[in-house]
């Protein structure tokens, strides 16, 4: 049995989560002053999501980076082979803020898009 | 860069290219003679040249017959000569040696009259009536005014020196560390450690930290340095103005340097330091918390109004000392023709008041060659550099405007705090001597020397760089062969 | 050179300058010139490519760039105009400006200014960082210009000083790009970061944080070699024993940000000692009539939300004190002023006779408190906030009924 302190991000309030662990399973969860912490908890703990910000290169453009963004929270397990799949790709200019770049990243559904305009040279 | 023809065999080789060693060049580049310098490091003055308070000395503190005495107060004579035909930056602001208690006033008797005995103009002992005249709000008993003290760029000058030296023929060999000399009726062989091996019929030793050791290549014993390393804060430049003169402490009677002191730049910064400390090694730069701390205090003493964000930025500086720790004070300069190793000029132990004796010692360093050298004057010898003295920031706004006109680089600025364009940014990568670190280009161009201290204007530099140096990132050096400031890239793109 | 007169002229267009200059077109001003140092517009953000932006203010987790390109596209439907790599090289107390730029010199005699310059990054130097100056150390906003926009890797070993959230973003940029993160030193006993930011930047990559640790030496000739470190009591001495060595290569500063003042203080801008920005009331009007400040500039924001919304008020200013209207508070001026428990609070002049929105940050971490508005002890307003941090600004809402016959208003924590 473990114990955790979780702070929690859903709002500002910051709630301190006492939370019980047995391996992956949740005995309890105490400090939580509404139902999204709950929840927001029970998923951090079994299943922790991130979404992440990355670059890829592009040839030709006024950046020599096109700064991206995966679609939604992937699985923090995914993190390193969605970053794999960025570093292996290469781009040209132009590019469009909201582009997809790379759709279902390394098999993990999520898009990479593209967080800003990238003017071609 | 200069394209540099390699004679078979030198006339004169100096070693080290510091403010003292480049100034020799220069003098002995007005003559035709085939003159070349070692530099050890990446660009020349990296050593005590570029690190200390930048003050041209008027010599009351030297003891009268002395050569330091003697070379000091030529020198200050023909240091606004000098930095004229350069254009560097320099201000005979003055100085205040001021005595806080009455017990010290003899000791200001005795510097007056150590001054006057050795030719310093225009020494007087004053009231602190007067004394607030010149500096409002300073507190004391009595001061020595000694108006002939000035301030000058130290690196700046160092580096003007060199470049027209180069200019006017001589060789400034950067990255070439003596390891090794030969020496026989016919002259020297010198042997550097990256491989070249260079001969000449006369050697002048301007080693400053390691001139010891220069000596020891050659079986000379008698000499030995001792680094005093002294630290030193800069503040900020919001503070320029309040600092009218120089001002000094009554130093002790064998204090080891002068005394922690306030000087102005003549960039506007004002200087707390040096401090005193021995140590053990000749690249021993680290400032220490300790010191920091009581310049902190000290400077807050000084200057009412301090607050700790105008401390910008600390560093430090070795005074190559003859004398050991425990007993401190002062050794008269070295500056000798050896009998027993014909054709070797020696300077050994070349602390303060160097940067102002250097035009003085490349008098007598040219007098020394004249000896064995007949000496012929030059008659395309160019002693001026172009362009202007002062950053461009500081021009009249109806010149800038028409510089801005004749090129837009005038127009860019690239560092912010400090106002520098991307024209004097692109002269100072573009410099004649082919120096290409970080550091080089900040002691031309200024740049990275303001309150942010990089923090904006480095990435914008390396932007320049990139198109100046090439792509390769891992290439750009910060201080040194090995300070790489970067790894290379975070992707590859078809740009790189 | 010909003066050039304008009316509302914005210095930066960064977040702050681009929502004040869009506020004050919303506001009917028809003659708005931003002036831009930068070649590109969006200022900071467009190097913050990780998300967290905008959550207030749009509703939606946006990038740093994404946040910026909403108000540049805003830009397109307005008569605003910029000049960008112009660089704004002095400002008097009558509001003229010179202005230097690859095209020439120009002067500016404007109605109105808003100063939105932002701020710039604690130095090395300025922290007195003992022992060797060797290449490696960069403050963590320079380290993030070269990763994310210039392409450029900066090291392999990393440790990094200051538990802010720049310092915690870098910690993460610098892994998921291969960098190792050796630690995080904070001199305090608490993060000055975001949790959200400790768990998503420190433990989702296991990079220890080190609280009541510094630096105590630099060491390495010409490249950063390693640290020595040591933890330290609350007096912030180091203790002896527990001085240790690390190797690494690169050692990233995140200590602090100050605001960019050189301009402001050219102009007799009153500066503020405690938030380095200028004395503003509560139109956003600094000592130096005409001349507004928002942003960065005026105090060091964590949410570009709160810039945004900060900065509309200083451009609908700005269009009022242009029109001719009075906006200096004299007579029957309240003062405000932090009291227990309130690092500064902001504006520091009001009326009375406007709504106000006060800003404010707290000395110490706490739970569960009220910010009390009062004077004396009669309460303005009372705001119950579970959780307070010296690193999240507080901005509450203060009604103009409530400040009838006040005088000298205080902001607690009670």
């Amino acid at each position: 049995m473990k114990k955790r302190t979780l702070t929690c991000v859903v709002c500002p309030n910051g709630c301190e989560l006492e939370v019980c662990l047995d391996n992956k399973n949740l005995i309890s969860i105490e400090g939580s002053t509404c139902k999204r912490g709950y929840k927001w908890a029970k998923q951090e703990l079994t299943d922790p999501r991130r979404t992440i910000a990355s670059s890829i290169a592009v040839d030709n453009g006024d950046w020599p980076l096109v700064s991206v963004k995966t679609d939604r929270p992937i699985p923090l397990t995914d993190i390193a082979k969605v970053m794999d799949a960025i570093k292996a790709v290469r781009v040209q200019a132009p590019i469009k803020l909201g582009e997809v770049l790379i759709s279902n990243a390394a098999k993990t559904d999520t898009s990479i898009i593209a967080t800003r305009n990238v003017v071609k040279l | 860069m200069q394209k540099i023809t390699t004679p078979a065999k030198y006339d004169v080789l100096i070693i080290g290219a510091g403010v003292v060693g480049s100034a020799i060049a220069r003098e002995l580049s007005k003559f035709n003679l085939r003159i070349g310098v070692l530099e050890k490091n990446i660009d020349v003055g990296l050593e005590c040249s570029s690190r200390n308070s930048g003050v041209i000395h008027s010599g009351i503190h030297y003891k009268p017959g002395t050569l330091r005495a003697r070379v000091d107060v030529e020198g200050n004579s023909l240091m606004a000569h000098l930095c004229d035909e350069l254009k560097v930056k320099y201000k005979y602001c003055g100085k205040l040696t001021v005595a806080q208690k009455k017990h010290e006033i003899p000791e200001l008797q005795e510097l007056y009259d150590q001054g006057c005995k050795n030719g310093v103009k225009n020494l007087k002992i004053i009231n602190l009536a007067e004394m607030q005249k010149i500096q409002p709000g300073i507190q004391g008993t009595a001061a020595l005014h000694s108006p002939t003290t000035g301030i000058v760029n130290p690196y700046a000058l160092t580096i003007a020196l060199a470049e027209n030296a180069q200019a006017n023929g001589a060789n400034i060999l950067l990255d070439h560390n003596v390891c090794g000399i030969k020496h026989d009726k016919n002259g020297f062989k010198v042997k550097c450690t990256n491989d070249t091996e260079l001969s000449s019929k006369l050697l002048v030793n301007s080693a400053g930290l390691f001139s010891d050791k220069i000596c020891r290549m050659l079986d000379i014993e008698e000499y030995k340095i001792y680094p005093c390393r002294g630290e030193y804060y800069v503040l900020d430049k919001r503070l320029e103005g309040s600092l009218k003169t120089l001002i000094y402490p009554v130093p002790g009677h064998d204090a080891s340097g002068l005394g922690i002191h306030l000087t102005n730049t003549v960039d506007g910064n004002i200087l707390i330091g040096p401090s005193n400390e021995y140590v053990n090694k000749c690249n021993n730069y680290d400032t220490t918390e300790k010191i920091m701390e009581q310049l902190r205090k000290e400077g807050r003493e000084l200057l009412p109004g301090l607050s700790m964000a105008d401390f910008i930025r600390s560093f430090s500086g070795l005074r190559p000392k003859q004398t050991p720790p425990e007993k401190g004070g002062f050794k008269d300069f070295v500056i000798e023709k050896r009998q027993d190793v014909p054709g070797f000029i020696n300077l050994v132990g070349i602390e303060s008041p160097g940067l102002t004796s250097a035009p003085a010692i490349a008098h007598m360093v040219r007098d020394f060659v004249a000896e064995d050298l007949h000496l012929e004057r030059k008659n395309e010898f160019n002693g001026t550099r172009p362009d202007f003295s002062s950053h461009f920031n500081e021009l009249s706004i109806d010149k800038k405007i028409a510089l801005v006109a004749e090129n837009p680089d005038y127009g860019e600025i690239v560092c912010r705090c400090e106002h520098i364009t991307k024209k004097e940014v692109l002269d100072a990568i573009r410099n004649p001597l082919g120096a290409r670190s970080i550091v080089s280009l900040k002691y031309r161009a200024r740049i990275m020397m303001g309150r942010c201290q990089g923090g904006f204007c480095l990435p914008r530099l390396t932007h320049i760089l990139e198109t100046e140096y090439g792509k390769d990132v891992s290439n750009y050096i910060y201080n040194g062969l090995e300070g790489y400031l970067f790894t290379g890239r975070v992707r590859d793109t078809i740009n790189n | 050179m010909k003066t050039e007169k304008r009316s509302i002229v914005v210095i930066g267009a960064g977040p702050a300058g681009l929502a004040a200059a869009i506020a004050a077109y919303n506001a009917g001003a028809e003659d708005i010139l931003i002036l831009e140092r930068d070649t590109r517009l969006g200022g900071i953000l467009n190097q913050c490519i990780h998300d967290g932006f905008g959550l207030h203010y749009f509703n939606e987790a946006l990038s740093g760039p994404e946040y910026a390109q909403r108000f540049i596209d805003k830009l397109r439907d307005t008569s605003i105009e910029i000049r960008s790599d112009s660089m704004v090289l002095s400002l008097t107390s009558e509001r003229v400006l010179e202005v230097s730029s690859s095209s020439g010199y120009s002067r500016i005699e404007a109605k109105s200014v808003i100063l939105a310059m932002g701020c710039r990054e604690r130095t090395a130097g300025a922290i007195s960082l003992p022992g060797s100056r060797p290449a490696g150390i960069y403050t963590a906003g320079a380290a993030q210009n070269f990763v994310n926009m210039q392409n450029i890797m900066i090291g392999k070993r990393i440790v990094i000083l200051g538990s802010g959230d720049i310092g915690l973003i870098m910690a993460r940029r610098m892994t998921l790009e291969g960098a190792k993160v050796e630690e995080v030193l904070e001199i305090m006993p608490y993060s000055s970061g975001l949790p959200r930011n400790i768990q998503q930047c420190l433990n989702d990559y296991d990079i220890p944080l080190h609280l009541n640790t510094t630096v105590l030496q630099v060491h390495g000739r010409e490249r950063l070699e390693g640290l020595t470190l040591a933890k330290v009591d609350e007096k912030h001495h180091p203790i002896e024993s527990t001085k240790r060595y690390i190797q690494c290569d690169t050692l990233l500063l995140s200590v602090g940000l100050i605001p960019e003042n050189e301009l402001s203080r050219q102009a007799n801008v009153n500066l503020h000692p405690i938030t380095g920005g200028a004395y503003v009331n509560e139109n956003l009007m600094t000592s130096t009539e005409g001349i507004f400040a928002c942003g960065n500039v005026l105090h060091v924001h964590d949410l570009v939300d709160h810039v945004s919304e900060e900065s509309e008020l200083a451009g609908q200013s700005a269009v009022k004190y242009a029109a001719g209207k009075e906006l200096k508070i004299d007579k029957e001026m309240i003062k405000l002023t932090p009291g227990n428990g309130v690092r500064y609070c902001l504006p520091h002049q009001i009326s009375g006779k406007n709504d106000v929105i006060i800003s404010l940050r707290v000395k110490e971490p706490n739970r569960n408190r009220h910010i009390l508005i009062h004077e004396n002890n009669h309460n303005i307003a009372k705001e119950k906030i579970v959780r307070l941090h010296p690193a999240e600004m507080l901005r509450i809402n203060v009604k103009a009924s409530n400040l009838k016959s006040c005088r000298e208003i205080k902001v607690s924590i009670a």
